[in-house]
């Protein structure tokens, strides 16, 4: 009988767990999947989740999110978070993009939502956020080519594809409009906007390459590097930490690093905002007032999908007339005066 | 000190290794301890040492009861074990050797490897060991190696010495040497426990004998009255008979011809110098030789399984020198290793496996890729029975095997099949009376079937016994060569042949 | 002399297999369960200590039941993730029967896959029942002439194949890096790492998109079935299995029986490359259509866990496989609904496999499990 009433009472524990998170289920609910950086990569699958938190403070919504360890999960892990659990489902990264189109394709009833990516044509049920994030980036190319003593800087990427290599392309050009407009030589160490080909980790987690490929970077003279990389970035923030900010300073990707990467927010001369827990939570919002359209949404500088954050730290360090000129660039770029092709 | 053993017993779950056995150990004399394998022998050695505790008697050390918890409660009350397999550290010199573990050390752990030299040329001169302390280990013979073992228990003030089998490993004239040690040992006053299953050593050293069969003694006795052939019945259980039965020797054509075989070891030290002998059809010829003369790698070489460097090899009239250790093994001719753990059987597998180790591939047990495995079943279970390898079933793993029942397990495998020539590497080593007298029996019957045999062995006995004609290796060449067939061979002479003593 | 009825009992007698004794069953049965349950208890206490509250606990072990058996959709995940591992499992099994610990199935993976997704992308127009084959076999080829590399050099020049297969690992994955930046290699349009995606004539067909569309579970479980049964038959009927099983257990005494060495060293490496090879081309042609960086996901690593525990035999591997894809696809819905890391599935993977190379530990925390030691001795 004893065993018995035990036995009865497990089972009553266990159903009161069960019904515990059905019933939790019931409120709305935006699920991420993060791509192989995973949830803390201080980069965009954070920021990414920053938009749910957001909602989820907000609108007092329910988030969840599923962490990916390899691609051969992206698949897999959306089907888990498929079956009606979910209003809205975010995927995160370019690389998640064949993955979304066929979970979006054979469930037209869920919608979705994807970070850095854009269909053509586009699914009625899923809406792409892109960012033109090379006009953020070619400020910051500009302001790290106004701020190098070497005149060299220096980037490198996680894997070369497009959501990594606008960066790079805006870095760049951004030093060789300082270059035209000063008439200096400051040279771009790791990649070449014409043969998009580059320095690359080939890898989203590796702290220790990013570590490496700065360490590379600096022996080749430069003192200001930007990793696209995710976490990888966080190596290179450590090496900086170690050797000095006079000597080797990074610039942020996704996320202000100074605010995500607290232990070394010391290191980071500006960061490059790709804002997608702006664009993420206008998604969410957008599903719950059922205004939802697949489609689409391009972060600009106009409308402050992408930008630079604050020098914090360095504010006193950047000299005013570069700030200035910085400002009068953004205006230029968003007013097309100035072309930031190159 | 004396040291009584009352009324001892032990079990293992249904087992019992000791059935209420009575022994009493007394200063000055020497206790020869004799039984088969699986006698009970190690198990009793393991209670007085304090490895086991009984599960009932006692043990009274000069009358008075004790109680050994640990291993180390045995060499702490004089107790010392020297096992038949050495535990030295090679790269160690022999002082250092022997105060492992109990280091003499001075302020600050310093480690006084003076004082330790010191006492250990002190015991050395009082017993007559003749052992260098600061030699390295790995410098010396096996026969040295074993007095440094005594050393270790006699530094460690041990007034009983259990000697496990230790003439396993030596020479005949190492073993009269040996013999000599035990002897000044006994007149200091100390109590020796010389355990063997070899009868004429018993006879030869002990004062004093007690057989264990199964666990109880089985007879107690004065070794001057007592005959080889009243001990063996003891141990055994049965009459014995020593007398190998062959028939009349009647050697027909040469199978094997060795001519000039040079061999090296793998450091390109040469093991076998210019060695050039025959073996013929109806004939056992005995390799002699002290262990590292060059007579595994003679074997080896012979089988196919060791390069030859220089000279050839010709079985059947076909040249050999060069065919792999299959095609001979094909060709008829058997190999009893000399280590069969090393390389005669595989524990893991079951002894219907290893029953087949060599002839799986063979039409008998294979089809195409397959290999047929209920016709090997029923073989095994055949070899078995011919070779009463006793076993509860052929599925039993080859490891859980007593010795002797491996040894019989690895003989049928190779006798079992057609031979032209058997070639016996150590064939009885560490096996008792009733397994070597089998083995010996059907090594006679495949000679007297027209094959050619060939024995080595470190027991001089065993190749007197069995050989129609000795031959004596001596540092990689064969030195001496005796015919046995006329009369019996000058025992001595063959001795000292094997010590080098031939020119 | 032994009367012939005599002998026949004899025989009878001797060809009598003993019962399965009760250690056997312990070691192979009851050890796992309770290492597995261990290792939960212990991943709880890890929860706790991570602060994790009791009923989130309590929930994400529900999960992570419901995420592997619970459902259809949680039976064909378990099922899908733990194809590769049985295959990567039984070719590392097979080497550690032949005495060769193979780290390198991760490599072998790799360039199976590669080679499968080459086939798989080149052909189009080809029939399925060509063109499918043809890409397994070239995956299975692929990984098993990469692993032979190292059984080469390691019967050749005697390097260790532990050095080796890592070594080859470090270049699989850089040839895998280089590959997906080869032009004809990559998908039109995309300068991206992502190979062209496989015709459908060379895919893995899933089995039950009828019932759910999501559903994943692709023909690869026949491959895995038949690899099973496949290896059990190489290891135990055939003469090169006695002889990888000799080499594997006594080097000294496969030589004295006349077995040669390096060929049996080779061979092994070769089989087990070509079952890596094989989970390679399976991951491509099944489950990612594609080749992408990484797409190996660790798998030849968890793999040496697999044919660990399951003792180096078929069937073990099998049901080791199954309990891996299990936490795996279990570990997915713990994180959906309880929030729990998926970090913590690696370390109660982990405690599974000390709990388990260590049976004295576990006979000594459930000693009403087993029967005294004192009365196993037989």
């Amino acid at each position: 009988m004893l065993n018995k009433g035990r036995l009865m009472g497990g089972v009553a524990v266990a159903t009161a767990l069960l019904f515990g998170s059905i019933s939790s289920a019931a409120a709305f609910t935006a699920c991420q999947v993060t791509d192989t950086g995973g949830i803390d990569d201080a980069g965009f699958n954070q920021t990414a989740w920053k938009g749910v938190q957001d909602a989820m403070e907000a609108k007092g919504i329910e988030g969840r999110f599923l962490e990916s360890q390899a691609e051969t999960d992206y698949e897999a892990n959306l089907n888990s978070l498929l079956g009606g659990a979910c209003d809205v489902i975010i995927t995160v990264g370019f690389l998640m993009g064949d993955a979304t189109k066929a979970a979006a394709e054979a469930n037209p009833d869920q919608k979705f939502s994807i970070v850095d990516f854009a269909y053509d044509p586009t699914i009625p049920n899923v809406v792409g956020q892109v960012f033109a994030t090379e006009q953020a980036a070619f400020l910051a190319g500009y302001l790290a080519a106004g701020m190098s003593e070497t005149g060299v800087i220096g980037t490198f990427g996680g894997i070369n594809i497009p959501p990594v290599t606008v960066f790079m392309d805006g870095f760049v050009h951004g030093a060789e409009y300082y270059n035209e407009k000063k008439g200096t030589d400051v040279t771009v160490l790791g990649w070449d906007p014409e043969d998009k080909d580059g320095l690359f980790t080939n890898n989203f987690e590796s702290l220790d390459d990013g570590r490496t490929f700065a360490q590379n970077l600096y022996d080749e003279g430069a003192d200001i590097v930007m990793p696209v990389a995710g976490p990888v970035g966080l190596g290179s923030a450590a090496l900086a930490d170690e050797l000095g900010t006079d000597k080797l300073k990074i610039v942020g990707v996704d996320a202000d690093q100074y605010m995500t990467d607290t232990e070394k927010q010391n290191v980071y001369l500006t960061s490059v905002l790709k804002r997608m827990d702006a664009t993420v939570q206008a998604v969410i919002d957008s599903v719950m007032d059922d205004t939802f359209e697949g489609g689409v949404t391009v972060g600009t500088l106009e409308n402050d999908g992408v930008g630079l954050a604050p020098f914090h730290d360095f504010e006193d360090a950047v000299p005013a007339e570069l700030k200035s000129e910085i400002e009068e660039i953004k205006a230029g770029i968003i007013d097309g005066s100035i072309s930031i092709g190159g | 000190m004396d040291v009584e053993l009352r009324g001892i017993t032990k079990r293992f779950g249904p087992v019992t290794a000791n059935d209420d056995v009575n022994l009493t150990i007394r200063a000055g004399e020497v206790l020869g301890l004799l039984g088969e394998n699986g006698a009970g022998k190690s198990t009793m050695m393991n209670i007085l040492s304090g490895l086991y505790s009984p599960d009932e008697g006692q043990i009274l050390i000069d009358g008075k009861p004790v109680d050994f918890e640990g291993p180390g409660d045995g060499i702490a009350a004089g107790i010392g074990m020297v096992h038949q397999h050495f535990m030295l550290v090679p790269v160690f010199t022999v002082a250092e050797n022997v105060i492992l573990g109990v280091e003499p050390t001075g302020r600050f752990d310093y480690l006084d490897l003076a004082t330790a030299r010191k006492q250990v040329r002190d015991i050395n001169e009082k017993y007559g060991l003749q052992v260098d302390p600061d030699a390295l280990i790995e410098d010396l013979p096996v026969g040295i190696q074993q007095r440094v073992e005594i050393l270790k228990v006699l530094f460690r003030s041990a007034e009983v010495l259990i000697l496990d089998e230790p003439t396993a490993v030596l020479t005949p004239q190492e073993v009269e040497e040996f013999f000599g040690i035990v002897k000044s040992l006994r007149d200091a006053g100390k109590a020796i426990v010389f355990i063997t299953h070899k009868l004429h050593e018993i006879i030869e050293i002990a004062d004093r004998i007690n057989v264990l069969r199964g666990g109880r003694i089985t007879g107690e006795g004065d070794p001057k009255t007592l005959t080889e052939n009243q001990l063996a019945e003891m141990m055994v259980g049965r009459p014995v008979s020593f007398d190998v039965k062959k028939g009349p020797f009647d050697p027909k054509e040469t199978l094997l011809e060795v001519k000039n075989l040079v061999v090296l070891r793998e450091n390109d030290e040469i093991a076998v110098n210019h060695a050039s002998f025959h073996v013929r059809s109806g004939e056992v010829v005995g390799i002699a030789g002290v262990q590292g003369n060059g007579q595994s790698a003679l074997i080896e070489a012979v089988t196919g399984l060791h390069h030859v460097t220089a000279g050839s090899i010709s079985f059947l009239g076909k040249d050999i020198t060069n065919a792999s250790a299959r095609e001979r093994h094909r060709m008829g001719m058997a190999h009893i290793p000399e280590d069969r753990h090393k390389s005669g059987m595989i524990s893991n597998f079951t002894i219907y496996e290893n029953m087949v180790l060599n002839t799986y591939y063979d039409d008998r047990f294979s089809n195409g890729p397959n290999i047929k495995w209920p016709e090997v079943l029923k073989t095994a279970a055949q070899y078995a029975i011919d070779f009463d390898v006793r076993t509860p079933s052929v599925y039993l793993k080859a490891g859980n095997l007593s010795g002797g029942n491996q040894q019989k397990m690895v003989v049928a495998r190779e006798l079992e099949r057609e031979t032209k020539l058997v070639i016996a590497a150590q064939p009885t080593r560490g096996l008792d009376v009733g397994s070597i007298e089998y083995i010996h029996s059907r090594l006679m019957d495949a000679r007297d079937e027209g094959d050619g045999v060939i024995i080595v062995s470190s027991e001089l006995d065993e190749i007197m016994s069995l050989s129609d004609r000795i031959l004596v290796m001596f540092e990689g060449r064969i030195v001496a060569e005796f015919d046995a067939t006329a009369g019996p061979v000058d025992k001595n002479a063959v001795g000292l042949a094997m010590a080098g003593a031939h020119e | 002399m032994t009367d012939t009825s005599n002998r026949d009992t004899l025989t009878a007698k001797l060809l009598q297999r003993a019962a399965p004794g009760r250690a056997e069953f312990e070691d192979l049965v009851i050890v796992p369960i309770f290492a597995v349950i261990v290792a939960l208890i212990v991943g709880a206490l890890v929860m706790l200590a991570t602060a994790v509250d009791i009923q989130t606990i309590g929930r994400s072990y529900l999960a992570l039941l419901q995420g592997s058996v619970g459902s259809i959709n949680s039976l064909s995940e378990t099922l899908t993730s733990a194809i590769p591992l049985v295959l990567a499992g039984l070719g590392l099994a097979l080497g550690f029967r032949a005495g060769l610990f193979n780290i390198g199935a991760e490599g072998q993976i790799i360039v199976g896959g590669i080679a499968a997704v080459i086939v798989g992308f080149s052909f189009p127009g080809m029939p399925w029942i060509i063109h499918l084959p043809l890409a397994l076999l070239a995956g299975a080829v692929a990984g098993g002439l990469y692993a032979s590399i190292a059984g080469w050099l390691r019967a050749a020049t005697g390097a260790h194949e532990v050095i080796s297969t890592i070594m080859l690992n470090l270049i699989s994955y850089r040839l895998l890096d280089y590959m997906l930046g080869l032009t004809w290699m990559q998908r039109e349009g995309r300068s991206d790492p992502v190979s062209k995606s496989v015709v459908p004539s060379a895919e893995l067909p899933r089995l039950l998109t009828d019932i759910d569309p999501n559903l994943r579970l692709h023909a690869g479980i026949f491959v895995m079935i038949g690899a099973v049964i496949l290896v059990y038959w190489l290891l135990f009927k055939t003469k090169t299995g006695f002889e990888f099983r000799a080499s594997g257990e006594n080097p000294d005494a496969a030589r004295y029986a006349g077995m040669r060495a390096s060929l049996i060293i080779v061979l092994a490496m070769a089989t087990a490359g070509a079952l890596a090879g094989l989970a390679g081309a399976n991951q491509v042609l099944g489950v990612l259509e594609r080749a992408t960086p990484g797409f190996s996901a660790g798998i030849g690593f968890d793999a040496i866990s697999v044919a660990l525990l399951g003792r180096s035999h078929p069937i073990g591997v099998l049901f080791a496989g199954l309990l891996f894809g299990a936490l795996e696809a279990g570990g997915r819905q713990m994180q959906v609904d309880a929030g729990v890391s998926i970090d913590l599935i690696g370390i109660i993977q982990a405690l599974i496999i000390v709990f388990i190379a260590a049976p004295l530990l576990v006979r000594a925390i459930f000693p009403w499990g087993f029967r005294k030691p004192a009365e196993r001795k037989e």
